[in-house]
């Protein structure tokens, strides 16, 4: 049988793949150090690879030449934690929309729609509102770990009461989503009017920043995003077939109530994990998915590491004009995601009228 | 051979029971039909079978093995389904949804690989789909993206293929084609294939056997002609149907006269007797029969076009053998007949010596003060074989006061007026 152009096409993609996945990698490294050289103080790109190198294990001890004691200092401690955290939730938002947008058939969905963003307002708000102060093993204070508990329960409640039967109809769950979301947005506005002096750390919190992240902040974030993440990604060729619709992917061997609860379950791990530590930031989750799918296509063997990768970018990108255009003031870096998001998005979607994006 | 076995299935929607006591057997290699009313169960039926709606009694065993036992994995090995209609989203490829169809088959962890491809190409070839390997599936016209989909189905690899009226959006090349490829598939590999139809002839034209459903219960299930009877038809679709045998492709042909209902007893007091043959009666008969009037028939030769068609329309009937003269007999019936009529419409039909009795028939209903109304699409001359004969009977009852028409249009509107001057007249 003659080897024919779609079949020899077929496996060129795999080859295409790993091309994208390098690039997006080596841009990945470029954006964080060249987002660690921005600051009040400027520090060379070489030194700053030289002080991360260092501070590698095994890495560290083929380092030579002569000590940046200062630089290393700003490097270490203020800046590579911020970006890095920033990494860390732009992937989790990113992998996150692209699991919800496949799981409910939604071009409108983002990883908030099922209730997180507001669970997790409505903890942050309590939290910073009545001062309820206390820290867990003296590493993280109790903002985000009450967010993250808050996120979770409501999404959990959320799930709960869409369920119907054995399975949940994924239409309905989207539904409950809106309407809980809208009855919790209600509720934080309360608080946010009762709250006095605090109303501004709420609002700078619920618009999402980077400025508190240090070294607990991606110690606690990592290990569930990478979870989550590596989990979903397990799942891609799933996520592919059920974007067929429910039924068909049943027929063929998808175990779909199966997969809709695992999936749930790690998105909203990851995103309760990555909104505990920076606010609620928009549109990353709504927008990553969608440039990605234009790029490199539906499915989400390619969808799901190349969206973790643009989330990363973008969001250390935002970050650094968040704490650099109006220094020495910062500015909410969900301000930045969407001002510059938004017109990019619509452009490409201008572009691409000819044919359906979704 | 695989054998599937539906045993004693109850499905319910809510508290609506869609499926009642659903029992039956296939074996490999046969292509059944699935007929019924919408609403009837065919589609839950497909479902239960697949999987997608567990039964609340009963199971489906595939060769002794209960599904509902089965992995998701192992049941999508065996049994394919081809859905309706299938939106496609996204900017998959035909190819990326056909090797969709090897899912059941691959690890977690692997991709694709060469036999993989293989086997979906093939089945794009048989369906004549890999040509369109590389285009994304939503922008394929509907038929070409139900090709693609049975092709995922094929690539599945499965015993039990399930049909939900696979062709009811695609153009009549279209369902030729498909269905030829699938009875072809059926026969080649001994599938088990259930198919959902509305359309009476396909079903007829592909299927081995077939089933009826009404209200979620087996009406009827066998061999196509025991099966898709008038009768049953009627009983379960409330329409009257011809169903015949073509006698070109000897393949059973079924077309709907129409809904039963309107088959009612006749609204008007007028009768019409009608005298036809060779099909030109028919059409006059039914449509006499839907405006109310009371219709009658003879002498007409049992085989004769309209004799089935009578019988079809249930109306009475004086008959002859096949292809003989009508006897002294049948003549005094059919006067009889013409004795309880007030209309006699005699038919544009040729007259030999077989039929001439007709035309006496009508001579003396005249002279009974009946009311002739006389047909003539064509010349008398050109359908005359009795050497003059039927002429001059035509002549006489047009002199005696028969009304001349010239079409059967025109002589349902004289009944029309006829009937009017009656009422007015009572």
């Amino acid at each position: 049988m003659k080897y024919s152009d779609a079949e020899a096409k077929y496996f060129k993609r795999f080859g295409r793949w790993k091309i994208i996945l390098i690039l997006l990698t080596l841009t990945l490294i470029s954006t964080i150090t060249l987002a660690v050289t921005i600051g009040p103080m400027q520090i060379q790109p070489l030194d700053v690879l030289k002080v991360i190198v260092k501070n590698l294990p095994l890495l560290g001890t083929f380092v030579k030449g002569g000590s940046l004691p200062l630089q290393e200092a700003v490097v270490i401690q203020v800046r590579l934690p911020r970006i890095l955290a920033a990494a860390i939730v732009g992937v989790a938002l990113a992998v996150a929309g692209v699991v919800l947008q496949g799981l409910l058939r939604n071009p409108m969905a983002d990883p908030y729609v099922i209730g997180i963003s507001a669970g997790a307002s409505l903890g942050a708000s309590l939290t910073i509102t009545f001062g309820i102060g206390f820290s867990l093993l003296g590493v993280l204070n109790s903002v985000p770990l009450m967010a993250f508990i808050t996120a979770l329960c409501t999404v959990s409640i959320v799930y709960n009461i869409a369920r119907k039967g054995g399975g949940v109809p994924m239409l309905t769950l989207l539904l409950v989503g809106v309407a809980v979301n809208s009855f919790l947005l209600a509720v934080i506005s309360f608080i946010e009017m009762v709250s006095g002096e605090a109303l501004h750390v709420i609002i700078f919190w619920i618009l999402g920043s980077f400025a508190v992240c240090n070294w607990n902040y991606v110690k606690i974030a990592l290990p569930f995003v990478t979870v989550g993440v590596v989990l979903i990604y397990v799942f891609a060729r799933d996520l592919n077939i059920i974007l067929l619709g429910e039924e068909q992917a049943h027929h063929l061997g998808v175990d779909t109530e199966r997969l809709k609860k695992i999936m749930l379950a790690c998105a909203s791990l990851i995103t309760a994990a990555a909104v505990s530590i920076s606010g609620i930031i928009g549109f990353i989750g709504l927008i990553i998915p969608h440039i990605t799918r234009i790029l490199v296509g539906p499915d989400h063997r390619i969808l799901i590491p190349s969206s973790a990768l643009a989330g990363a970018i973008v969001l250390i990108l935002c970050d650094t004009i968040a704490r650099t255009i109006i220094r020495p003031a910062e500015l909410p870096v969900g301000i930045i995601t969407s001002l510059l998001g938004c017109p990019f998005f619509i452009y490409l979607l201008r572009e691409r009228k000819g044919s359906a994006i979704w | 051979m695989v054998t599937l076995r539906i045993s004693g299935i109850d499905c319910n929607y809510g508290s609506i029971k869609a499926l009642d006591n659903v029992t039956f057997s296939v074996r490999g290699g046969e292509f059944i039909g699935i007929l019924g009313p919408n609403g009837s169960g065919k589609t839950t039926l497909l479902r239960a079978i697949s999987r997608t709606l567990k039964p609340r009694v009963g199971t489906v065993f595939l060769d002794d093995i209960n599904i509902y036992d089965m992995k998701s994995r192992e049941v999508a090995k065996n049994v394919a389904v081809v859905p309706q209609e299938t939106i496609a989203t996204f900017d998959f490829t035909a190819l990326d949804i056909v090797l969709m169809g090897r899912n059941p088959y691959l690890d977690r962890f692997r991709t694709e690989s060469k036999e993989d491809i293989a086997i979906a190409r093939k089945a794009m070839e048989l369906t004549n789909t890999w040509h369109l390997a590389e285009r994304p599936v939503n922008e394929l016209s509907g038929g070409e993206k139900q090709l693609v989909i049975i092709a995922r189905a094929l690539t599945q690899e499965t015993r039990v293929l399930l049909l939900d009226e696979p062709t009811t959006h695609l153009d009549i090349n279209h369902q030729i084609s498909i269905m030829d490829i699938l009875r072809g598939i059926c026969k080649e590999k001994e599938l088990v294939v259930l198919a959902v139809f509305h359309d009476f002839n396909l079903a007829a034209r592909y299927c081995d056997s077939a089933m009826l459903l009404n209200n979620g219960r087996i009406f009827s299930i066998g061999p196509l002609d025991a099966v898709l009877t008038g009768e049953n038809i009627r009983k379960v679709f409330q329409v009257n149907m011809i169903v015949k045998r073509h006698p070109i492709t000897n393949l059973l042909y079924i077309v709907p006269l129409s809904t039963s209902r309107s088959k009612i007893t006749p609204s008007k007091d007028m009768i019409v007797h009608i005298i036809c043959g060779g099909g030109t009666g028919a059409s006059v008969m039914k449509t006499l029969l839907e405006q109310g009037y009371g219709v009658t028939t003879g002498v007409l030769n049992t085989l004769d076009t309209d004799y089935d068609a009578a019988c079809t329309l249930g109306i009475p009937v004086v008959n002859e053998a096949p292809f003989s003269p009508i006897t002294e007999e049948a003549h005094k019936a059919n006067l009889a007949m013409i004795e309880k009529a007030s209309v006699i419409v005699v038919g544009n039909v040729p007259f030999g010596y077989g039929n001439l009795k007709n035309l006496e028939a009508a001579k003396v209903a005249l002279e009974r003060g009946k009311t002739i109304i006389v047909v003539e699409e064509t010349p008398i001359q050109q359908r005359d074989f009795t050497n003059g004969r039927a002429q001059n009977l035509l002549s006489e009852l047009k002199s005696k006061g028969a009304i001349v028409v010239e079409s059967c249009g025109e002589a349902l509107s004289k009944l029309e007026t006829l009937e009017n001057e009656l009422l007015q007249k009572s």
